[in-house]
């Protein structure tokens, strides 16, 4: 209970810390798709669906697209992601800094595609080839530190 | 049996499945994605609190200054919409101005809406004319409820105007100016929906004038007729012509195989009409609707970059209300549980905004136009003119307010200081004012007339 509890407290939040982390004038990166990596390659499958809502529920409070295309738009990376859970297991970092860069570059591309379909455009739907870059540099070293710590210490799946 | 669960995680496909049909269902999942947004916004609202040191409202006369430039646009949009009308149509019928609340309708030629709501009752504009106007150009006809484009409509719902392209709309007798003395009787209808443009010209007085029209962008006007049943008066700008068929070349004439007409002004951008009382000689015009705000308090969200806004209001805001601080709009509000919302600032929206333009000189009557926003740099929006790509161009400077986007924002509040894009001739440079922090704000609970 106490792991759900720091998901759904803790989780959604870290879209602002990325926002603050972005306004000290670090490199920007999308937490999103730092989210998706985890979800897809080292949290527990049984908990998948409400692990993808905190994160979702994060990108609804910082992006006008409503909760459910949230869901979509970090869903499906997610589950075609998950297949290679079985090629790419544990801390490779190369991997994970290249599928970071695909899943950074499909995440605009899939919010524009449903927001043109839902009629719910976003400004979240615009790709930035520096924010794609930085988050294949930044998310294989903030992955190994996220799963150390709450909340996503709770819900790595065990080998 | 865990294997097979973990080789395909019916779960993650399962939320997927949810996540569309709340798509397609919005309002069946709304209450519940407002609780959980609401709730985690809570977090949000306390973290907020703790960092940094509210910046306070802007002076009072900049508040008072944007107030005032807000009515004089109002003022200036009204003299243009009930002075620009042709005079007989003046002197005999007194002019209500309606808002218009929404635009509409299915199958409309050209694939264009072809239907508007406004603010006023059936019963309310009981003995007005059949049709509405704006300055000098014809919008449509008044629906009657129960009559055709009605049929379920009471008198107590809002008016419906069935634009020229509605597929019920009455052919009209118009003429098209092809010369400074000469003009073309035509009969117009409604155009189909695969069709290029809204209307089409249906029958000419001289066929053969009408092939050699080698030139588009001809005016339209609306024709009176003895004895034809319409109550549309003459000399009504319907819209200008575009034409269908193939182009002179060396060695052919050009060939025209179809004219139509795209009306002006366009119905998607429109914020205001004027419908006319019957026999109401001279009579004033009517006090324009006052917009009624609640007060609230907004926080930016950290690292959204002026973006993303926390609004907490004493009760339930409304769903698209228009938030504005010192006399500027600041965005457009979705409503969470718990008496808060999240406000998007103007220039995170990617939604399409109807907007009025008010170009510097005097006497230059205000322009509507619908637009998106598609870049934003600090302060400054880049916004992108959307409809007829034949339009006549944009103002090279002036003044930017709201248009009329629903029932909770109000035409006339003011965005920012504007300038036409010299590399794009459809695009405009806004300049928003700089805002940070927290301040009070007043959010739009709708309309009430004085």
């Amino acid at each position: 209970m106490k792991r759900w509890l720091a998901w759904f407290l803790l989780a959604p939040q870290a879209y602002l810390l990325a926002g603050m982390w972005r306004e000290c004038g670090l490199p920007a990166f999308d937490m999103g798709v730092l989210w998706c990596l985890f979800l897809a390659f080292f949290a527990e499958r049984t908990a998948l669906p409400w692990l993808l809502l905190g994160a979702a529920l994060g990108r609804a409070l910082v992006d006008d697209a409503s909760l459910a295309l949230q869901v979509l738009v970090l869903g499906v990376p997610v589950a075609l992601l998950l297949p290679l859970r079985l090629v790419l297991h544990g801390q490779r970092w190369l991997h994970l800094a290249f599928a970071a860069a695909a899943v950074a570059f499909a995440v605009p591309r899939l919010a524009d595609w449903f927001g043109a379909w839902f009629a719910q455009p976003s400004a979240s739907a615009q790709a930035d080839g520096l924010v794609v870059l930085w988050t294949a540099v930044l998310a294989p070293p903030l992955l190994a530190v996220a799963r150390r710590v709450p909340p996503c210490r709770g819900f790595v799946e065990v080998a | 049996m865990a294997k097979k669960s973990s080789a395909f995680p019916v779960g993650l496909y399962g939320a997927l499945l949810v996540a569309l049909c709340a798509l397609t269902l919005p309002a069946v999942f709304q209450p519940v994605e407002r609780a959980l947004l609401g709730a985690v916004a809570r977090v949000s609202r306390a973290a907020a609190g703790l960092a940094g040191e509210p910046v306070g409202a802007a002076p009072a006369a900049v508040g008072a200054e944007r107030v005032a430039r807000s009515s004089d646009v109002l003022r200036r949009v009204a003299a243009h919409h009930v002075g620009g009308a042709p005079a007989e149509l003046a002197l005999r019928h007194g002019p209500v101005r309606c808002r218009v609340f929404g635009v509409g309708g299915r199958g409309g030629g050209g694939g264009a809406p072809c239907e508007l709501r406004l603010d006023r009752t059936y019963a309310e504009l009981g003995d007005s004319l059949p049709f509405v106007t704006q300055g000098d150009c014809f919008v449509g006809y008044l629906a009657q409820p129960g009559g055709p484009g009605a049929a379920d409509d009471v008198p107590g719902d809002l008016a419906r105007v069935l634009l020229p392209n509605h597929p019920l709309a009455a052919p009209m007798h118009a003429e098209v100016e092809v010369g400074p003395d000469a003009r073309l009787r035509v009969v117009v209808r409604p155009a189909a929906a695969a069709d290029p443009a809204p209307v089409r010209v249906d029958l000419w007085d001289d066929p053969y004038a009408a092939a050699r029209m080698e030139r588009a962008l001809l005016p339209v006007w609306t024709r009176a007729v003895v004895g034809s049943g319409s109550h549309v008066p003459g000399g009504l700008r319907l819209g200008t012509t575009r034409i269908w068929g193939y182009a002179r070349t060396d060695d052919d004439e050009a060939l025209t195989l179809g004219v139509f007409v795209v009306p002006e002004p366009s119905a998607p951008s429109l914020s205001h009409v004027v419908a006319w009382r019957r026999d109401v000689a001279g009579a004033p015009v009517e006090p324009p609707v006052a917009a009624a705000f609640a007060t609230a308090t907004v926080r930016e969200m950290p690292g959204m970059a002026a973006g993303r806004f926390l609004l907490v209001a004493d009760g339930e805001v409304a769903d698209g209300a228009a938030v504005a601080r010192d006399g500027a709009l600041l965005g457009v509000v979705r409503p969470l549980a718990f008496g808060s919302g999240l406000v998007t600032g103007f220039a995170a929206t990617r939604l399409p905004w109807v907007l009025l333009l008010a170009p510097d000189g005097v006497g230059v009557p205000p322009v509507e136009l619908r637009a998106v926003v598609v870049r934003a740099v600090g302060e400054r929006v880049w916004l992108r003119r959307l409809g007829d790509v034949m339009a006549a161009p944009l103002p090279a400077v002036g003044e930017l307010f709201t248009g009329s986007n629903g029932a909770h924002c109000p035409a006339g509040l003011w965005i920012g200081r504007c300038e036409a894009d010299s590399q794009d001739l459809n695009q405009l440079i806004v300049a928003l004012p700089p805002l940070q922090g927290a301040a009070t704000v007043r959010w739009c609970t709708g309309e009430r007339r004085p």
